[in-house]
């Protein structure tokens, strides 16, 4: 009787808390990559320089900070992996001697990658990123990164498989989502993407690893919850930013509608 | 051996402040300079990758009027010649060990109105060059194994200066490599009248003397002007 009437206790018990929105226990690796990305709801805004003014580029970069932004995105392209030339590690090099601190996230769309990637280590690049196919050895391009003391972290253009990163999951620290076709900024976001980015996401919190999940091409203040919603900490933004007019304020205008719209994401 | 070619003095791009190269720009050309020298590398053809046809693009937007000259090191110059126009390039300079058909590519950059310029690297011998000297408008002899700024100034190259100077008495002969007031006077004597300067002139605490200097060395050493007749030293 006691025992019936403990039971019935902790029923009503519980009954109260779901009633007041208590989540029951789930599966332990499910609740290790719900915490991990719980954990990670900082979402990390990272104008890309792409479509900054390049004759003005420590001002761009200072005003766009000094606007909210966390991280710097670097797209640096040769003419062989992408049909574009843009900028190297000078230009790196030059920011930092300028003065700025916060994290380079550099995006190399440049085949072969390692020769590279020291000079961009050197020049004070804080991440690294390159394609699957333009390295003969991933996990030792990946390996070169990380011994140079940058983050590392796979780029998937549109059509390549999740799958290149299944097997080194443990050296990745990113892995980064083209929802464009790399080359150009200015492109529109395309929204396959979005089905991607939820495997992705899957991926990273089965794993249990700290990945963050960043997305390059066509984000703006529009479609960014959409994109955060389907799993995306980490969003690179070109011309939805850096825009005329560039001032700081109007770069601030922008950031915090896309904070704002973060925000509501669940 | 005297000619009449004009002094121009270019500065090179690759050793300014690349956080404002607008700023960099503007403060050379206050300073005297006649063109801009723009060194674009691909990581191919050199082991460096500097900047493409979008920084020309906003460099233009700062300094509409100053010339530019792009020295392609790329391994495909056929591919850029409509974009470097389109960025605002004056003069397209490519490299001879990089082009598969050198007068396809010298006829491509006059149809779309740009001067032609080829380059050669220090271990191409000028005799490669004869065969298109007459159809380019400007040669430009490396006086460093292009690829990075700041290198030591090839003195062995000035017999290839010489050569071309007797051989084209008329010819815009650039130089471009550890150029600066030290060692100005031995490519002025050999002959080339444009003188591409990175380091010695963005360096400079005043680049306005360094690029004086570079220009009177020319004047008398090239051109044959009496000291009156000289460019004046900035006060």
């Amino acid at each position: 009787m006691a025992r019936l009437s403990l039971l019935a206790c902790a029923g009503v018990a519980a009954l109260a808390t779901v009633a007041h929105g208590f989540v029951p226990p789930v599966p332990r690796s499910y609740t290790r990559g719900r915490m991990a990305m719980a954990a990670k709801k900082d979402f990390w805004i990272a104008p890309s320089i792409l479509s900054a003014d390049f004759a003005k580029l420590g001002q761009e970069v200072d005003n766009v900070l000094a606007a909210g932004a966390d991280i710097v995105h670097f797209d640096v392209m040769d003419n062989h992996y992408v049909p574009n030339l843009t900028i190297g590690p000078m230009v790196c090099k030059a920011l930092r001697d300028h003065g700025v601190t916060a994290p380079i996230d550099v995006h190399l769309m440049v085949s072969p990658v390692d020769r590279i990637i020291p000079d961009f280590a050197d020049a004070g690049a804080s991440f690294i990123t390159f394609h699957p196919e333009a390295t003969n050895h991933i996990d030792r391009t990946l390996q070169l990164i990380k011994s140079k003391g940058c983050k590392s972290g796979l780029v998937f253009n549109p059509a390549t498989p999740l799958s290149l990163a299944q097997h080194v999951l443990d050296k990745v620290d990113i892995i980064l989502l083209m929802s464009v076709n790399p080359g150009f900024g200015g492109q529109s976001f395309i929204p396959e993407t979005l089905k991607k980015l939820k495997e992705a996401r899957k991926m990273i919190d089965e794993s249990g690893y700290d990945i963050r999940l960043e997305v390059d091409g066509g984000v703006g203040v529009a479609n960014i919850k959409d994109i955060a919603e389907a799993g995306a900490d980490f969003f690179v933004a070109g011309s939805a930013i850096l825009k005329n007019p560039r001032t700081q304020d109007a770069y601030k205008a922008t950031i915090d509608a896309m904070r704002a719209e973060l925000a509501k994401v669940q | 051996m005297c000619h009449g070619c004009k002094c121009l003095i270019g500065p090179s791009m690759l050793a300014s402040d690349l956080s404002c190269m607008a700023d960099e720009a503007k403060k050379v050309i206050a300073g005297g300079a006649d063109y801009l020298h723009l060194d674009v590398m691909d990581g191919h053809f050199v082991p460096n990758i500097t900047w493409g046809p979008p920084v020309i693009k906003h460099l233009r937007k700062h300094c509409p009027d100053i010339f530019f000259d792009c020295h392609m090191m790329v391994s495909n110059p056929e591919q850029w010649v409509q974009e470097i126009k389109d960025a605002g390039g004056d003069q397209y300079t490519f490299h001879l060990e990089a082009a598969r058909d050198p007068a396809g590519l010298i006829e491509q950059i006059k149809a779309i109105g740009m001067r032609v310029g080829m380059a050669l690297r220090p271990g191409t011998p000028i005799e490669d060059a004869l065969p298109w000297v007459d159809s380019v408008d400007v040669v430009l002899v490396m006086t460093v194994e292009p690829g990075f700024g700041g290198q030591k100034f090839m003195a062995d190259m000035m017999p290839k200066v010489a050569y071309l100077r007797a051989k084209c008495p008329e010819k815009d002969i650039e130089v471009d490599g550890g150029l600066g007031p030290a060692t100005v006077d031995a490519a002025a004597r050999a002959g080339a009248n444009m003188i591409v300067a990175g380091s010695s002139v963005f360096n400079s605490e005043v680049p306005a003397k360094v690029i004086a200097a570079l220009r009177r060395s020319v004047e008398k050493l090239g051109n044959g002007k009496s000291e009156e007749e000289l460019t004046q030293l900035p006060s």
